[in-house]
């Protein structure tokens, strides 16, 4: 039975990555009751198996079982639609390529004056295997090898899939602010 | 390399990727590629708006939550009425936060005392306005409607840059009042900038006569970090939990 000591030990390491844990819950759930809800079944079963951490990145390992814990919720929620990858639909359909035709040009994309409301709702729209990529990469700062541990893929995988996240979300605010200037004519 | 191989890379050189021989290819190829430039321009537009999304810090209830079912599990006994119930309520987060503030004003130990002091004060007013969710009075990453909004506010002219190509982007600015090395209050203009999920607080105010020294001098403060530097007449702190190295980085963009 684990004891005071390792509870301690376990608190001291892993706590410190509560708030990323969170932000990558809701990233993915969208919820902040359900967030927190996988939050702490993700740290309860990282406590159980402590004993089998060998030390290293605590912030990968903890992030990989709140991932976990979050995917097999959407999965048993019945969320499927939200775990269908984008990936074969986008290669598809359209070419997200940045030289995509119909781009924004730097100077339209920061004209835009997309908001923090706005940026946190076209990314709802992307699929939960996209938004991870991004909030690994651009709001943790994790490199593609860490990411590519976290989520269970191979670092070819992560570059793909951040290039078609990133592909789509720009897609998305071009096609919402060509929507937006339209209305206004 | 040509723009086939340099389309190719662009992302992986955005995300600091690249091998070091694949860099130095990339950035010889920029530097004549007008069409390359503007892709990564792009990129970083979009890289820049996705980092100012919203970082939530984690309920206080949640923190509690798990820390009640780890004891639960390792059979030690939960102190109800203890701290941990005192620090869920409101007024227990009121207390924390003046032991917050207090605890930063027991941890001097710079000799220079008025110096330490005004740190004390900037990191202060850093975790305040996090705390408070007040970083910001105006909102905006337009640094022509920062620019005018402090006009009027104050007896200067805050220069003010947008440094979002570089991966710090401006979210707005505000007011604060700093007391300073002689102890009188000034107000000052604050910047607000975001690096991925990391808030950097530029706080400017009318420098005292023998201050004028562009160097950048580092501190640090509990978790944070703080990088000062004098340029026309004006002071800057830069205030941050970002890492020193990036931090520097942002300053010298800032200053120069």
């Amino acid at each position: 039975m684990a004891t005071a000591k390792d509870r301690k030990h376990f608190e001291r390491l892993m706590l410190r990555h509560l708030d990323a844990s969170y932000n990558l819950a809701l990233w993915l759930l969208h919820d902040t009751t359900e967030a927190e809800d996988v939050v702490q079944i993700a740290y309860m079963k990282a406590f159980e198996h402590f004993t089998s951490f060998t030390g290293g990145n605590t912030a990968g390992w903890i992030l990989t079982i709140v991932r976990n814990t979050a995917y097999n919720w959407l999965s048993k929620r019945n969320r499927g639609s939200n775990l269908i990858s984008f990936e074969d639909v986008l290669h598809s359909s359209q070419n997200n390529s940045p030289t995509a035709s119909g781009e924004m040009n730097p100077e339209e994309l920061a004209s835009a004056e997309i908001s923090h409301s706005q940026i946190t709702g076209y990314m709802k729209t992307l699929s939960v295997d996209f938004r991870e990529v991004l909030f690994l990469r651009e709001i943790e700062g994790y490199s593609y090898k860490e990411i590519a541990e976290i989520t269970q893929v191979s670092k070819g995988t992560v570059m793909s899939r951040l290039s078609r996240a990133r592909g789509q979300l720009r897609q998305i605010i071009t096609d919402q602010t060509h929507r937006e200037k339209t209305r206004e004519l | 390399m040509n723009c086939k191989q340099a389309q190719e890379k662009i992302e992986v050189y955005l995300d600091r990727e690249l091998t070091l021989s694949d860099r130095r290819d990339f950035e010889e190829h920029l530097e004549d590629c007008k069409n390359c430039q503007k892709m990564l321009d792009n990129l970083r537009s979009l890289s820049t708006s996705i980092q100012q999304t919203n970082y939530i810090k984690a309920p206080f209830s949640l923190r509690r939550k798990i820390k009640s079912e780890l004891r639960d599990v390792t059979g030690e006994e939960n102190a109800r009425y203890g701290w941990t119930h005192l620090l869920g309520s409101a007024a227990g987060s009121a207390i924390l936060a003046s032991l917050a503030v207090w605890a930063m004003m027991t941890y001097i130990v710079d000799p220079d005392t008025t110096r330490t002091q005004l740190i004390t004060e900037l990191t202060t007013a850093h975790v305040r306005s996090l705390m408070v969710d007040h970083a910001t009075d105006i909102i905006t990453s337009d640094e022509h409607t920062v620019k005018p909004w402090f006009s009027g506010k104050l007896d200067f002219s805050p220069p003010i840059k947008d440094l979002s190509a570089e991966g710090f982007g401006l979210v707005g600015g505000r007011l604060d009042y700093l007391r300073l090395d002689d102890l009188q209050q000034r107000p000052a203009a604050v910047l607000v900038y975001k690096r991925r999920s990391h808030t950097i607080n530029v706080f400017i105010y009318r420098s005292t006569d023998s201050e004028e020294n562009p160097r950048l001098n580092k501190r640090q403060r509990q978790s944070y970090n703080l990088i000062n530097w004098h340029k026309q007449g004006l002071s800057y702190w830069a205030v941050s939990d970002l890492n020193a190295t990036e931090l520097q980085q942002f300053a010298q963009l800032l200053r120069s």
